[in-house]
């Protein structure tokens, strides 16, 4: 096996780009929109000047950057990016219980670097205004609705994860597709909701971005997006390993060819 | 089955392996043992290394072939 530190490089590099990219769409979006007027308080500039269709865009970034990274460094660390990924995957002792927090290590310097080089790039709107892609619940959404939609939304995606992916039973090299169309899928839906983290890495990039550039504070927020997806991943792999193994015969059955 | 290397040499030696890529029958002198990596599983899991390899018998031309991409 290719050894652990360069599957901990690989793992934050896949979470560099995922927030990069995926948290840089949103931020772009709400610059394109900013001094737009909005039409009620629940739409915060994401939406303002396409709808839905902005949220299938920034699903889409997530998605798509999701999909490669699973073609380029799947067969390297696994392609986990997110530790609800890791912790479902070890809670199911797939994964070595060792190697849990040196995963989870890399997806948060990997998510937390792919914010500040996303500010170099753009410049400070990207915190004043993009607020570098942080989630937060929206207006309207109560703490306990958005763990439960980051629950589901995360579940939705382990689920898949282990159908595509663990399940050796699975059409081959379809696992990144499934898994990419899902992610654009459940963001498109769920991110006027809860901001669709489905990934604690995801969202502490940005808050730590938005802290140390002088963006607005959302850590009370943090535990959302370490419950709901959690829960919701382990959830989704304990199920799955479930519904998908075989009933075991009876103890001294013998089955007889004829 | 004669070794097709050898004949071409003017000799006449018995095969005792066969090219995996384009079926010639070879000698032990003529021969190429190829060792293949397997590696096993991949996405959402690191891929792990087999301990042994796969051999692969292959005659010169075909070895060449494959080496050179």
């Amino acid at each position: 096996m290719i050894s652990l530190k360069k599957r901990f490089l690989a793992e934050l590099i896949g979470t560099f780009f995922l927030v990069f990219i995926g948290a840089g769409a949103a931020v772009i979006t709400l610059m394109i929109s900013n001094g737009a007027v909005l039409p009620n308080l629940f739409n915060i500039g994401i939406g303002a000047l396409g709808g839905l269709g902005d949220w299938l865009a920034i699903g889409l970034a997530f998605g798509l950057t999701v999909t490669v990274l699973i073609y380029a460094i799947g067969h390297i660390s696994g392609c986990h990016i997110n530790p609800a990924v890791t912790i479902a995957l070890w809670s199911t002792k797939k994964f070595p219980g060792n190697e849990v927090i040196p995963y989870i290590v890399a997806q948060l310097i990997g998510a937390t670097l792919g914010s500040f080089l996303f500010a170099a790039v753009v410049g400070m709107n990207a915190v004043t205004v993009g607020g570098l892609g942080a989630t937060a619940p929206f207006e309207g959404i109560s703490y306990f609705q958005a763990i439960l939609v980051e629950l589901i939304g995360t579940f939705m995606l382990m689920f898949v994860i282990m159908g595509s992916g663990i399940d050796r039973r699975a059409f081959p090299g379809f696992a990144g597709l499934s898994i990419g169309f899902t992610v654009a899928a459940v963001i498109t839906t769920i991110g006027n909701i809860s901001g669709a983290s489905i990934n604690p890495a995801r969202t502490f990039g940005p808050y730590m971005g938005d802290l140390v550039l002088g963006g607005t504070n959302l850590w009370n927020y943090f535990p959302i997006y370490v419950i709901g997806p959690i829960v919701g991943a382990v959830l989704a792999a304990v199920i799955y390993d479930y519904i998908s193994s075989e009933e075991k015969l009876p103890e001294g059955r013998v089955i007889r060819e004829k | 089955m004669k070794c097709y290397m050898c004949a071409l040499e003017g000799k006449d030696s018995e095969a005792v392996s066969i090219c995996i890529a384009c079926g010639m029958g070879l000698c032990m002198d003529h021969v190429i043992r190829d060792e293949v990596e397997i590696w096993e599983g991949g996405y959402p899991l690191p891929s792990k290394k087999h301990e042994k390899t796969l051999p692969k018998m292959l005659c010169k031309w075909c070895y060449d072939a494959y080496r050179s991409g």
